[in-house]
């Protein structure tokens, strides 16, 4: 084989490593002589190329600042930056490896046997997050961000590229079924790339694939799971320079599964040191990257001749060959020496595993299938497989022949000995948690954490059953597997987090606040200002406070527009309106406005909002900016069968709308309309359609923030036009634009409730002190039943008023204490320039909740004395709003 | 959760386009003992196996629908506009 000459160079550890083309980050760092790859989770020990497939945890670095990555299938790119883990200072020289002396004081389970007081956790946790771990994740906003999402279609998915998966999407394409390929490595062709005397890599067929119409092939891309409906989630590597990861949502009528098999290591005394790979690893070393991966190799096995070929024709000597069950350790410290058998110590600086072969079965268990022990095969083979899924080639079993008999007749006991590489668990980890009455491999697992850890069990899992098996006198078959769950293998936050896209919705009246000094508050999607910078102001409270008294001693406008806008349409709109809403509105004249709640059956207010009656048989309602699309789909749903004449449209984005408020409003809007504004011809809780500006509008004389004012609706189209308008005609008479702060502030003086803020989930309309919102005279309506219960109930809480009786301002959500008992809480409160003070609404409990009553609320950590008042804090008997 | 809905509308789309509503159950009438409009208010029959329920077709035709869902499976037998 001709290999790439082609060379680059990347940064690992600080120091210039260089690569060919073709290169992944492991063989790179292989071929420059480096055997350390990591250092264990747990002990410490050094760990070196073990699989070269992606499928061990013996590998891992952090590159780019992502942690955690497999070295040994990622491709190296020119400038990278690699870093080692889990080992300080360096891989060859790392302090913690004194731990692994100590290893008789962590027995399996050892959390659960030491750490048994809650301190003792809080106390240790630092120590063992420090010397115990995997990679360090990024700070927040350091790491990498470039993560994509796409979703995908199939008539059949077909996943691996090896030599059965490219057959089946070649039979497959040319009866002109649409195929999507996916494949884990970087080049087509499964185990043909490195096992030389299996075949050679059909080339042709590939070519043949990639040219025909149909047909799509995903490289570098692992599918973690098979989900219901046939979804697939698929992660790529470096779809292209832009992106470190892709996550792929592939939808399949059908999927063909081609995941071929893995190698599985034996079990012996040190069985962990680098030098002890893989036979598959080193056929990958030998064949892909032209690497001769050591010089005088023992090969245990029982089928080791085309490994051994291999190794001859690479110019390694073959010094021995040795059964598994002869093997009794390795020797080495760093690397390993050398083999001791039973009767023997044979020297050598590569140890190569001929393990059995494991179906990656893991998507058809996610699909449904069941896993069966085949003991001819020495594996579990899957069977009962869903009729949308189908298996091929070497993940059937097809093939397999067993490596050593399982369960073992004798199992090597040694602390060193290890089943599961992720998390240290040993032979002996094992025994013990068996000793412990954790016997059945399910609870086995969750005790030792075998299967666990990164390679979730794919090179530990037939060991660790072969070890429960023998312990127990079970059978494989009987002892059984794990359950294979999604993600596996693991995917990265980042990549199931995607690209970081917020969408944004602006109002109609946008830019205008923006010129204006707007400091934005995010409600949902909607941008809305928070209150405006001036010349005159540069901070929060002394702007609100300028805004206020605009908006109290002269006029104010604010944008609404994000207020919901359904237009109600039809014969019998005024009757859905009477059964969906607690209020009663087929009574209500046409020109005149309602305010109602919306409750659910069991009498929780759901929203509020304001409905105008513009004609016999049309109504306009508001909603709160975050349940339009619930009150809508509310109505649209009791609707559904009433054979009522009614059409709902939603004009929230069609319609701008702001709220011109103070005793100066009317001077203000008197000089942009003919329209009558007079109170008599104008009244409070009146509506009309009228020109303002010019603009056709619906005014509303609503009064949220307790001034005479109007709401104006009017098209979306004319947003700014209408907005500088407004300021135009208010500028002689003091107008400001005000913000949601300076709203919030304005309508807690007037004690109006926002729902959803001041109420919660259990909030009905009689302990929110709104029992006049509930017509219980009405026929039938939503949560009538429940809310006449209600009414005859003893309220176990209230929603109320009060007032600090010193400076302190509670923060919203402050504990209520009476008498040192925690009596309620604050959802509410700012300070009111009205009183001097702090004002707020709460939830006390009954026994405070009287006019008078003393509370003491939590400011600052020190409790502060309030006051419950019944009226609100500023103009009680609501003379303003109608003046 | 990432199973499909047919539409009667759109078509076989994911659930991630629907908003569920619950169990169909029918209202009692306003008369009804406060037995019943506990029932209906609070209990949910939560059946394993094949339910009959209600979705709202938020990313598509804006339509309520009812589904013949299998709860164990999520496969959903059938979905149709209610009568």
């Amino acid at each position: 084989m001709a290999y790439s000459l082609e060379k680059f160079t990347f940064e690992f550890d600080g120091k210039t490593v260089e690569a060919r083309a073709g290169d992944t980050v492991a063989s790179a760092l292989y071929r420059a002589g480096r055997r350390i790859f990591t250092r264990s989770f747990k002990y410490h020990r050094p760990r070196g190329l073990l699989c070269m497939a992606g499928k061990c945890p013996n590998c891992m670095m952090s590159v780019d600042g992502t942690p955690n990555v497999r070295a040994c299938i990622t491709p190296a790119r020119a400038g990278m930056k690699v870093r080692h883990q889990n080992a300080i200072p360096s891989l060859e020289n790392d302090w913690l490896a004194g731990v692994q002396r100590f290893d008789w004081l962590l027995p399996v389970g050892w959390y659960y046997k030491t750490l048994t007081k809650p301190w003792a956790w809080h106390a240790a946790e630092p120590y063992i997050r420090k010397v115990a771990g995997l990679g360090i994740v990024p700070e927040p906003g350091s790491g990498s961000t470039d993560y994509e999402h796409a979703w995908m279609h199939a008539e059949v998915a077909v996943i691996g590229g090896g030599p059965a998966g490219l057959q089946a999407a070649h039979e497959l394409a040319q009866q002109g079924i649409q195929v999507t390929l996916v494949d884990d490595q970087s080049a087509l062709g499964g185990h043909l790339r490195y096992r030389k005397q299996a075949g050679a890599v059909p080339a042709e067929l590939i070519d043949k694939l990639r040219a025909m119409p149909g047909v799509e092939i995903i490289s570098s891309a692992y599918c973690f799971g098979l989900y219901e409906g046939n979804l697939l989630g698929v992660l790529q590597s470096n779809p292209h320079p832009g992106a470190v990861e892709r996550l792929i949502h592939l939808r399949a009528k059908r999927v063909v599964v081609a995941t071929g098999s893995y190698e599985v290591p034996f079990t012996f005394e040190n069985n962990d040191l680098p030098g002890v790979m893989l036979s598959s690893a080193v056929q990958r070393l030998i064949h892909i990257h032209g690497i001769k991966p050591g010089a005088r190799a023992v090969v245990i096995g029982t089928q080791v001749d085309e490994v051994a070929a291999d190794l001859s024709e690479a110019g390694i000597e073959v010094v021995a060959t040795v059964a598994p069950a002869d093997v009794v350790s390795a020797a080495g410290s760093s690397h390993v020496s050398g083999l001791r058998t039973r009767d023997r110590e044979i020297p050598c600086d590569l140890v190569v595993m001929c393990g059995q072969r494991v179906p990656d079965a893991g998507l058809l268990n996610q699909a449904g299938g069941k896993l069966q022990w085949d003991a001819v095969c020495g594996a579990f083979l899957p069977v009962d497989l869903p009729p949308h899924v189908i298996a091929v080639g070497g993940v059937t079993g097809i093939g397999l022949r067993s490596a050593a008999p399982l369960p073992p007749a004798e199992v090597p006991f040694h602390k060193r000995a290890f089943v599961c590489f992720c998390s240290d668990v040993s032979t002996v980890d094992i025994r013990d948690g068996i000793g412990e009455g954790f016997d059945h491999i399910e609870t086995l697992k969750r005790y030792t954490t075998l299967t666990m850890g990164p390679c979730q069990g794919r090179m530990c899992q037939l060991a660790g059953i072969g070890v429960c098996a023998h312990e127990t006198g079970r059978s494989m078959g009987e002892t059984g597997v794990t359950t294979s769950r999604p993600p596996n293998p693991s995917v990265t936050l980042g990549a199931l987090a995607g690209p970081r896209h917020h969408p944004i919705r602006r109002t109609p009246v946008h830019y205008a606040h923006e010129a204006a000094g707007a400091v934005w508050l995010d409600m949902g999607e909607w941008k809305r200002p928070r209150y405006y910078k001036t010349a005159t102001c540069s901070s929060e409270r002394p702007c609100v406070e300028e805004e206020y008294r605009a908006v109290r001693e002269h006029v104010g406008l604010i944008d609404v527009s994000t207020l919901g806008k359904l237009d109600v349409k039809g014969r019998d709109a005024g009757k859905l309106l009477d059964k969906v809403y607690t209020n009663r509105f087929s009574d209500l004249k046409p020109g005149r406005v309602r305010y109602s709640v919306l409750c659910d059956e069991a009498g929780i207010m759901l929203d509020d909002g304001t409905i105008s009656r513009l004609a016999e048989d049309h109504y306009f309602i508001t909603t709160t900016t975050g349940n339009l699309d619930f009150v809508r789909q509310w109505l649209e749903w009791w609707l559904l069968g009433s054979g009522w004449d009614v059409h709902i449209t939603n004009l929230t984005s069609g319609r701008a709308a702001v709220n011109l408020a103070g005793p100066n409003a009317r001077d203000t809007l008197r000089k942009l309309t003919d329209s009558d504004l007079s109170i008599k011809a104008f009244p409070y809780m009146a509506c009309r359609e009228a020109e303002v500006a010019g603009v056709p509008s619906l005014l509303m004389r609503i009064g949220f923030v307790g001034e005479t004012g109007w709401e104006i609706h009017y098209p979306a189209e004319y947003g700014e036009h209408l907005w500088n308008k407004l300021l135009e005609a208010g500028a002689a008479h003091g107008i400001r634009p005000f913000g949601i702060e300076a709203q919030r502030l304005l309508r807690l003086e007037k004690r109006h409730v926002i729902v959803g803020v001041d109420t919660d989930a259990l909030s009905n309309p009689y302990e929110s002190g709104m029992a006049w919102i509930a017509k219980l005279d009405k026929d039938d309506f939503i949560g009538r039943n429940a809310l006449r219960k209600l009414s005859s109930a003893t309220p176990q809480q209230s929603l109320v008023g009060f007032i600090m009786d010193d400076n302190a301002v509670p923060q919203d959500g402050a504990a209520i204490l009476v008498n040192g008992a925690l009596a309620g809480r604050v959802t509410s409160a700012r300070h009111s320039p009205k009183n001097g003070k702090a004002v707020g609404l709460a939830w006390v409990i009954a026994a405070s909740a009287a006019e008078g009553s003393q509370i003491d609320i939590r400011v600052d950590g020190t409790l502060a004395r309030a006051r419950i008042v019944s009226d609100a804090f500023y103009d009680a008997p609501g003379e303003r709003l109608r003046m | 959760m990432s199973f499909l809905i047919p539409c009667p509308h759109c078509g076989n789309r994911s659930v991630y386009e629907y908003r569920f509503g619950g169990e169909v159950k029918l209202r009692p009438r306003p008369e009804a003992s406060d037995e019943e409009w506990l029932d209906y208010t609070y209990t949910k029959a939560n059946e394993a196996g094949v339910q009959k329920e209600w979705w709202f077709h938020r990313s598509g035709c804006r339509q309520w629908l009812q589904a013949l869902r299998n709860t164990t499976t999520n496969e959903v037998l059938e979905a149709f506009f209610p009568e």
